[in-house]
């Protein structure tokens, strides 16, 4: 067994239990703060920064003008409706502790892997009664490769299934080094076509897709599809995801997650607004026709995941 | 597939199950004048004959009903889910509500004016002679004082019948009643009539051998009437039941059970005639496919779907029970609840499993029956087929509450702690909501009390005053206090006083009980009343407990915590400070909730609020907080206060006045039992614990001990009206915490995370029963692996050692719209506490409540 740094740390800005649609059983999911990508329909804004972030709740503050005087940074004033001017903030937590009516939340903490494990066991046993685990998500695990590292070689020392949710962008080392200890890898392909993936997400998906080629040569895959009206909602952009997906190693299921907007009131807390405000959902029978789609390319399809 | 489906439940089945739905309950008067009658004629004699002359007049006289289409027969009852009314416990509640109970808020009753004029006269008799008026006259002021103040209850025995117990039905489906007549001859036979006891035993034995002469005539009256129907009966299949019905009573329950139809039709009588004898609920049916499948195995010629269809008709005659109340239990009781728990499952005597057949027939009838009773119970431990738990998680996906499960792993350990065998530990059933009892051998007195522990929180934050009255010891000022130990103290000694208090008047009353009524025909069915020579009420049972049950942990332990982090570690508030915004509710008016409604009843003045108050519509609560916003910012620049002030008037809900509203939130925000946090769960632990040891002290008049459990029924509720604000920010009046539940909507790190912090507490000690409730949306539970996830939880939990926990499958819109249009939701079954219930039939608040618990998804 090789060694575990249980001293590495990084930034996790939420852990969820009792997952059970992010891989086999029920699931402790850790999310991992930062995300090289800004896609318009992410639906936790709060991870993309790779440092923690102060989020404001306008409807529960009760005006009382604590924070005001505990920021020690002149970072809040009640101007704008935002509060925070986010490029003084330090995320302290000076104007949190005060607050009585928790309306000041930070999202991201620093913590060891020693500090996540003993969190995650205390789930220990209902992975073993579940056939679960401990699934990595983010924003991008891949972003803080050398802790996610040590955190699922802590997982297997644990005997726990691991799981990853990821976009795959990284560089050659971080995957040989990373996926060797992943169970499952929930690989994200977000659009097949160059120029849409660069214009909702920022980034070209030239990567991407090479090193889905590669991730799946080293650990079991699944690709999933988070799908947009208007972006890749369409029977010609799923046909050439799924012309690529066979060129990968042993995938034999797609996942579609069709586009919702639960994440939508994050971006008032954080003071921003939503990209694709006014975006309707796909309907049941476009979902539909989405699943028939990759069945016909002879992959079996799960809404949802 | 995992999932199997039900079939459904044949037509005759679906048609009884009509006429319960549609049942509209009466009281009924008959029962009452007949025990009357007796009583008058038997004035001066022991009294186990008075009770033996009276249940063989009733068994005599009781109408004979046998309903449209039933194959299992013998009706309490004229009208369906009616009841008859036992004066000889109390009868004053009755009289009172003569005029009222049809049309009262929880559990109405119809009482036509002659009922009400019979009952009338037959009450005329018993003034002075209840079981209840000799408590009350053995309890002392002090007691009586506690309860009015709203720390516990004894209520429930004290208006009514024990109950609460699981009788021998399978030495009656072997020998027959005319066995148990053989037992007594041998015991009278045997008598040593050298010691002087053999007078009183003789007097029991006699009383013994009258009830079941009786017992066995009720049941040839049925063979008769059936003989009867029979003779003018025009459909033939019909007319073909009616004779075998009648071939069937005539030989059971006076002879041994030969086929499966004979014993269900025993097992029908035994429990049907246990409750003409006493008012007592909770009589549960317990292990019912341990004692019932010998005869469906034996029974070559019976088809499967017929055995099935029994078993669903036993179902439906469990519902056609019912029990009324005095119109505050009634809240507490909500839902017509009558506690029969019947429980499949577990392991054998000699701890292998116990699962079989009828176990899987059980679990079907449920299904077909979707009715509230019987309150159904599964028992798991680790050799339980996983297929077993399987097929009761599909049973709870169907959203009717059941069933309950239990955890061998804690029960077996929990009972062998309170001196009882291994073996019979392993036989232990449930009764009532959630309590363990070996059948056969118990009077366990498992509802003995309601237990107020967030009452005495209040009580030591007010040096043992109760508004302004001292009534428990002095226990120092709190805010002259300098650490949680000198909290725990006060607090340890306020319920060492009050358990005192509970302890003597749960005596008071279970003497009155042994000396007024003690009950010849059930004893006869607990072992070893016969061999003792004595009845059940007066020590006659193997095993004797008492088991008041406390509500109020989770807030309790919550406000310890909140004190401790927020006074002694953060130091954001001194206890003054929190005194203060204590007495003051924390700026609401007493009564209110945070929403702005008004919490009506309960012990605790209201103030008088003027009607409800509308969000927003407060303008002098916006211009204070205006005015304290200015107060903060004086002398900070940046700051723009019109914009405030606008903000202000956008409309806030009504909030606690100035700073008491930012201590409530410090308080309300600070971490709470249900999340999995080692800190706070052991604060609710230790104040669990510290109830528990307190009680286990005490001793009861039949020999035994007394045992603590933590479970609410609804009274959480009830009796949440009785206690002032808390230091976890909860105010007046609001509704406690649920057994041993986080409060509603405070455990917010999903299902794994809350089931981790109950299974926290200390449940061995809790050995009287301890009950958690878990919300879950269908989608949870959707598909395999919904059920396989599910399945983990529960073995999860178990693993952990929890002992109970039960399943609300429910979404919420779908009970907003029940509250809307009752009609149309008649149906809608919920788990309210250890029980479930039709939820249109629900007090309005203990459907909120309901809505209001934690709703669980993914």
């Amino acid at each position: 067994m090789e060694s575990i740094n249980y001293r590495r740390g990084g930034i996790v800005f939420d852990i969820q239990r009792y997952s059970i649609h992010d891989g086999p059983g029920i699931r402790t999911i850790a999310f991992f703060q930062g995300c090289p990508l800004s896609c318009g329909w992410c639906c936790n804004p709060e991870s993309q920064s790779m440092k923690p972030v102060l989020l404001f709740n306008a409807e529960v503050c009760v005006h009382c003008g604590k924070c005001l005087n505990a920021c020690k940074y002149g970072a809040l004033s009640v101007k704008n409706l935002s509060l925070i001017d986010r490029g003084t903030c330090v995320t302290c937590g000076e104007c949190v502790k005060v607050c009585p009516a928790g309306a000041l939340v930070i999202k991201g903490k620093e913590m060891t892997t020693g500090q996540l494990v003993k969190e995650l066991k205390k789930d220990a046993i209902t992975f073993r009664r579940s056939g679960g685990g401990v699934t990595l998500s983010g924003g991008e695990p891949l972003a803080q490769s050398d802790f996610a590292v040590e955190l699922l070689k802590a997982c297997k020392e644990q005997g726990w299934h691991t799981a990853m949710e990821t976009t795959g962008l990284a560089s050659d080392d971080v995957l040989k080094k990373v996926f060797p200890w992943v169970d499952l890898v929930l690989l994200d392909i977000k659009a097949f076509d160059s120029n849409v993936h660069k214009k909702y997400t920022g980034i070209s998906n030239d990567v991407i897709l090479k090193n889905s080629v590669i991730i799946s040569d080293i650990a079991p895959t699944v690709v999933r599809i988070p799908t947009v009206p208007g972006v890749n909602a369409s029977a010609g952009e799923y046909e050439a995801i799924c012309a690529h997906v066979k060129k990968m190693n042993g995938v034999d299921t797609i996942h579609i997650l069709p586009y919702h907007t639960y994440g939508e009131n994050k971006y008032s807390l954080l003071g921003e607004e939503y990209p694709m405000k006014g975006l309707a959902c796909l309907s049941k029978e476009e979902i539909e026709s989405l699943k028939k789609t990759v069945e016909a390319e002879g992959f079996k399809c799960v809404i949802g995941g | 597939m995992i999932a199997k489906g039900f079939t459904n439940p044949t037509a005759r089945v679906e048609k009884l199950k009509r006429m319960i739905i549609d049942a509209v309950p009466y009281v009924e008067s008959e029962r009452a004048v007949l025990v009357t009658e007796s009583y008058k004629e038997t004035e001066g004699l022991p009294a186990i004959t008075r009770r033996a002359k009276a249940v063989e007049k009733i068994f005599n006289s009781l109408p004979v009903t046998i309903r449209d289409d039933e194959l299992i027969v013998g009706a309490i009852t004229k009208n369906p889910r009616s009841t008859e009314i036992c004066p000889e416990f109390s009868f004053d509640w009755v009289a009172k509500e003569f005029d009222t109970m049809g049309t009262r808020l929880a559990d109405p009753f119809q009482i036509p004016k002659e009922t009400a004029a019979e009952l009338a006269e037959a009450f005329k008799y018993w003034p002075g002679r209840t079981t209840s008026d000799l408590a009350s006259n053995y309890m002392s002021a002090e007691a009586k004082d506690c309860q009015a103040s709203g720390v516990f209850t004894v209520g429930n025995y004290f208006y009514g019948g024990v109950g609460h117990i699981t009788v021998d039905y399978g030495k009656i489906l072997k020998k027959g009643f005319r066995g148990v007549l053989a037992e007594v001859v041998e015991a009278l036979d045997k008598l040593d009539r050298t010691e002087p006891g053999y007078i009183k035993k003789q007097q029991f034995y006699n009383a013994v051998i009258i009830a079941y002469s009786a017992a066995i005539n009720f049941a040839q009256r049925y063979a008769a009437k059936a003989s009867e129907l029979a003779s003018i009966e025009t459909n033939p299949t019909r007319k073909a039941e009616l004779l075998q019905i009648a071939q069937n009573c005539s030989r059971v329950p006076e002879h041994g059970a030969a086929t499966f139809w004979e014993a269900c039709q025993t097992f029908w009588f035994i429990h049907a005639m246990i409750q003409i004898e006493s008012s007592g609920h909770s009589i549960s049916p317990g292990r019912f496919d341990q004692y019932m499948y010998p005869y469906l195995k034996a029974d070559k010629a019976i088809s499967k779907e017929f055995a099935q269809e029994l078993v669903d008709c036993v179902w439906i005659k469990l519902n056609d029970v019912n029990k009324t109340r005095d119109e505050v239990s009634a809240q507490a009781f909500a839902g017509y609840a009558v506690f029969q728990n019947l429980c499949v499952g577990g392991q054998t005597e000699e701890g292998l499993d116990a699962t079989n057949d009828l176990s899987y027939m059980c679990m079907e009838a449920t299904a077909h029956v979707a009715l509230p009773q019987p309150s159904f119970s599964i028992r798991v431990w680790q050799g339980t087929p996983d297929e077993f738990l399987y097929r009761a998680s599909e049973v709870v996906r169907l959203g009717l509450g059941v069933p309950a499960m239990y955890n061998d792993e804690v029960i077996i350990p929990a009972l062998t702690n309170r001196g009882i065998s291994l073996r019979d530990a392993r036989n232990y059933c449930l009764i009532g909501c959630v309590e363990p009892q070996v059948p056969c051998k118990t009077e366990g007195w498992h509802d003995a009390a309601f237990f107020n522990v967030a009452k005495i929180l209040e009580i030591t934050l007010n040096n043992g005053k109760i508004l302004g009255r001292q009534i428990g010891p002095v226990t120092g000022d709190i805010t002259t206090f300098k650490s949680m130990d000198d909290f725990y103290d006060a607090f340890s000694k306020q319920m060492s006083y009050f358990v005192h208090y509970l302890a003597e008047a749960d005596n008071c009353v279970d003497l009155a009980h042994g000396e007024r009524a003690p009950l010849p025909f059930l004893s006869a069915m607990v072992e070893d009343c016969i061999g003792r020579g004595k009845s059940v009420q007066e020590g006659g049972a193997i095993y004797n407990f008492t088991g008041p049950q406390a509500f109020g942990v989770a807030d309790t332990g919550d406000s310890m915590y909140a004190i401790q982090k927020n006074v002694f570690e953060d130091g954001k508030i001194s206890l003054d400070q929190l005194k203060k915004a204590l007495d003051a509710n924390f700026g609401y008016p007493v009564g209110t909730t945070l929403q702005g409604g008004v919490i009506e009843g309960g012990s605790l003045p209201s103030e008088n609020t003027g009607g409800v108050r509308v969000s927003g519509s407060s303008p002098d609560i916006e211009q204070k907080v205006y005015e304290i916003v200015q107060k903060v910012l004086k002398g900070a620049s940046s700051v723009d206060l019109t914009d405030i002030k606008s903000k202000c008037s956008l409309g806030l809900p009504p909030r606690g006045s100035g700073d008491y509203e930012g201590i409530r939130r410090l308080l309300d925000s600070t971490p709470c039992f249900g999340n999995d946090n080692d800190e706070v769960d052991f604060v609710a632990r230790k104040c669990a614990q510290i109830y528990c040891y307190e009680v286990e002290k005490y001793r009861n008049p039949r020999g035994g001990q007394f045992q603590a459990g933590i479970y609410p029924v609804s009274a959480n509720v009830l009796f949440g009206k009785d206690v002032l604000a808390l230091p976890n920010g909860r105010l007046a009046k609001a509704p406690l915490a649920d057994g041993v539940s986080p409060r509603a909507g405070k455990d917010v790190s999903g299902p794994t995370a809350a089931a981790s912090s109950v299974a926290k507490l200390d449940h061995s000690v809790a050995s009287n029963g301890t009950l958690y409730n878990q919300k879950f949306l269908p989608s949870a539970l959707a598909g395999d692996k919904g059920l396989q996830n599910f399945a983990a939880m529960i073995r999860t939990y178990f693993d952990k050692k929890g002992m109970h926990v039960q399943f609300n499958v429910i979404d919420r819109d779908t009970m907003l719209e029940a509250q809307k249009d009752p009609d149309h939701h008649r149906d809608l079954v919920v788990r309210v506490a250890g029980y479930s219930a039709q939820f249109v039939v629900l007090a309005k608040e203990v459907q909120d409540d309901i809505i209001s618990r934690t709703e669980q998804t993914f």
